[in-house]
């Protein structure tokens, strides 16, 4: 037996040893048809990093104040969502011209069919029938079976908290949502190369924008069949892979896979049979202290 | 919804031939708006266009000088953090027209009064609507694609001042700093020399003072698609503003986009007729032709000859373009001898031999001892150069 069918072995016999979510259990969800989304189009973003600043304001995150993110030298390294960052943008040579770079936003996809809700042993992680992806701090047990399911490597652990450290990424501002206002980065992008609306809407207007201009972009809808479809859409002038998007079948990312390739996944592995069981025994306990 | 859309698209069409018949765009649905820009239900017929009520008489387009435009606009419709932005409209529409005209900001351009940008873009973000950007989007996509570029910045505060502790800018005198701005002349080069990557031949040498001046072409002929990054390049400090043409240059371009410069009017299919070892002199119609351009026909512009910018060769026999020099109509003054009475009567033929008026006259067929130009048979009015 190799290593990977072993490890895969393992995490098999894991979940099935502790309660993990069935994903069968799932069929009941009904999600809405009009479910909303964001459409980032990649052409479009100045990469004005105006994003990221009102992203950590409204999660009162530390942040630095706005006018300071107009550096661009945090352009020379890639850098990936974390947990003083819900969002990112990178920025990649465009190679139609040189002066115009591309800038891309990162940040949870809100998958439809999300692996960090079924990777979940707790139901931390919740995908609401409106779109969001969200989780929930006081269930979360911290095994991050999550962070190595999800096919963007999203979910962040904060690695510098000894306690109870916690799980973070992008809530698309439920909570703002539900005052009626838009995410906090939707609202502030002076471009607008974030849309906000439902999401069957914002297809066709990417579509519509790929009719229009197929010089300007390429025909992929990134998100519209990727893992099941994502309420985050992306729309680029050339080649997802050539961004840094994982190539990704339509085939939502069932949980744990060997399919996932990224580097937490090989460096994790090992330790996540003796999460699994860890975190069984912390959710018990932790049920138990709840009783008492 | 796929026989929704194909019904559109025939009533589209439909009425896209009936703007052709009166001598309008005639694919006006393939223009890059939306057809709810115009119409405001979902299937347009002939009959009932449903057209939303702007100044529309035809859609032609307008383009007024920049210096009738407005020299300052202040945009203030979503003063927030920031002061109101003083933007120097009428340079902006001076140097647009090296850059694609009016449209590239206005690019819903019709006859009459202009659009303004809120007619077609909300200025709300949480719409249902969101086909086309917000307002603040639109502005903003009109304005940093092309600043970017040049500065390499994309902040704020490069086109808005933060409002701090109430400080409010003082608009009039902005407007009075920048109303009357205009980009200073630019200065024409006579010849640019780049240099490629061709083997058999680096130099291409571009004379461009002869395009403009000799072959008669606006500035917009080649330079419509540019952007200001074309002269101005702020990260460059040693850029084309600077640049005095006087070393070989190379373009940051690919290949067919460098050859479509040229390619309108030159083939590219020959490269050497461009690429040469060294630096190429000037176009000279004598040595390109074989036939020199005397005084009379070096002031015409090429097509005043080549008609329809077709620079084939041309017959070189005077009749060919002067039709009324027929023998017996011909006025010999205007060439600056007038003939005497012995020679009026005379066939062209009898000096000119074999027709070829290029070549000095003869005297040999009636005289022995007489040749021109030291004798002359008649007057002469003005300095005949040969
Ligand atoms: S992108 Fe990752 S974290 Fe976000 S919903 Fe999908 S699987 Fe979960
Ligand atoms: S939706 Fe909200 S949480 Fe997500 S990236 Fe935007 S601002 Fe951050
Ligand atoms: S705010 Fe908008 S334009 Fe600026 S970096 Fe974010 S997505 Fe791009």
């Amino acid at each position: 037996m190799d290593r990977r069918n072993f490890l895969k072995a393992a995490a098999i016999a894991c979940t099935a040893a502790i309660p993990a979510k069935d994903l069968k259990a799932n069929e009941k969800f009904k999600i809405d048809e009009d479910r909303v989304g964001v459409l980032v189009d990649t052409t479009i973003c100045i990469g004005c990093r105006n994003c990221e600043w009102a992203c950590k304001k409204a999660h009162n995150l530390s942040t630095e104040p706005l006018e300071k993110y107009s550096n661009r030298e945090v352009f020379e390294n890639k850098r990936r969502p974390n947990n003083k960052a819900l969002t990112v943008v990178n920025q990649f040579y465009n190679p139609k011209n040189s002066q115009l770079p591309i800038d891309v936003k990162v940040q949870c996809m809100h998958c439809d069919e999300p692996a960090c809700v079924s990777a979940c042993i707790v139901h931390a992680i919740t995908k609401h029938k409106e779109g969001p992806v969200t989780w929930d701090s006081t269930m979360c047990i911290g095994c991050r079976y999550c962070m190595v399911a999800c096919p963007f490597q999203i979910p962040a652990f904060e690695y510098d908290k000894a306690l109870q450290p916690k799980i973070m990424k992008c809530d698309f501002c439920i909570d703002r949502q539900k005052e009626g206002k838009l995410p906090a980065c939707v609202e502030i992008c002076p471009t607008e190369t974030l849309t906000f609306g439902k999401r069957k809407d914002l297809i066709e207007i990417a579509r519509d924008r790929i009719k229009r201009k197929p010089n300007r972009y390429s025909n992929h809808i990134l998100g519209e069949h990727e893992v099941g479809g994502t309420s985050w859409l992306y729309l680029a002038g050339q080649d997802f892979s050539k961004l840094d998007f994982p190539k990704l079948v339509s085939d939502p990312a069932p949980g744990v896979t060997e399919s996932i390739q990224h580097g937490i996944f090989a460096y994790f592995i090992p330790p996540i049979a003796l999460y699994a069981l860890l975190g069984g025994i912390m959710w018990i306990n932790k049920n138990k202290s709840g009783e008492e | 919804m796929k026989k929704l859309s194909s019904l559109l698209l025939i009533n589209l069409f439909l009425i896209s031939s009936l703007f052709a018949q009166q001598n309008v765009e005639p694919k006006h649905f393939q223009q890059q708006i939306d057809c709810k820009t115009c119409h405001k239900c979902d299937v347009p017929t002939k009959d009932d266009p449903c057209l939303i009520a702007c100044p529309r008489v035809k859609m032609l387009k307008t383009y007024p000088s920049p210096e009738s435009s407005p020299s300052v606009l202040i945009i203030k419709k979503l003063e927030d953090r920031y002061n109101p932005v003083v933007f120097s409209h009428r340079i902006h529409a001076q140097m647009s027209e090296l850059s694609g005209g009016c449209e590239t900001c206005h690019h819903y351009n019709t006859l009459g009064p202009i659009l303004s940008c809120n007619e077609c873009h909300s200025i709300k973000r949480l719409r249902d609507d969101v086909r086309n950007p917000d307002l603040k989007g639109a502005y903003h996509q009109q304005c940093i694609t092309c600043h970017r570029q040049w500065n390499h910045k994309a902040d704020c505060i490069s086109c808005h001042e933060l409002k701090k502790n109430g400080n409010k800018i003082n608009i009039q005198q902005k407007i009075a700093e920048i109303g009357n701005k205009l980009h200073p002349k630019v200065k024409e080069p006579t010849k640019i020399v780049f240099e490629t990557n061709y083997n058999k031949g680096k130099l291409v040498t571009f004379y461009h003072n002869d395009h403009t001046k000799i072959f008669g072409l606006d500035c917009v002929s080649c330079h419509k698609n540019d952007n200001c990054i074309f002269c101005h390049d702020k990260k460059d400090e040693i850029n084309y503003k600077t640049l005095i043409y006087d070393k070989p240059i190379k373009l940051n371009l690919a290949e067919s986009e460098r050859h479509k410069m040229c390619s309108d009017c030159h083939k590219t299919s020959d490269c050497n007729l461009c690429h040469k070892e060294d630096i190429a002199k000037p176009f000279n119609h004598g040595i390109s032709t074989c036939w020199a351009l005397n005084n009379f026909h070096k002031q015409l512009t090429c097509i005043k000859c080549h008609k329809k910018n077709k620079f084939i060769k041309l017959n070189n026999q005077c009749i060919s373009c002067h039709k009324d020099w027929t023998e017996g109509k011909f006025n010999h003054k205007i060439t600056g001898l007038i003939l005497d009475e012995n020679h009026t009567d005379l066939d062209c033929s009898d000096c000119h031999i074999n027709m070829e008026f290029i070549k000095k006259p003869t005297c040999d067929n009636c005289h022995d001892e007489k040749s021109f130009p030291k004798d002359k048979p008649g007057k002469l009015i003005k300095k005949v150069k040969p």
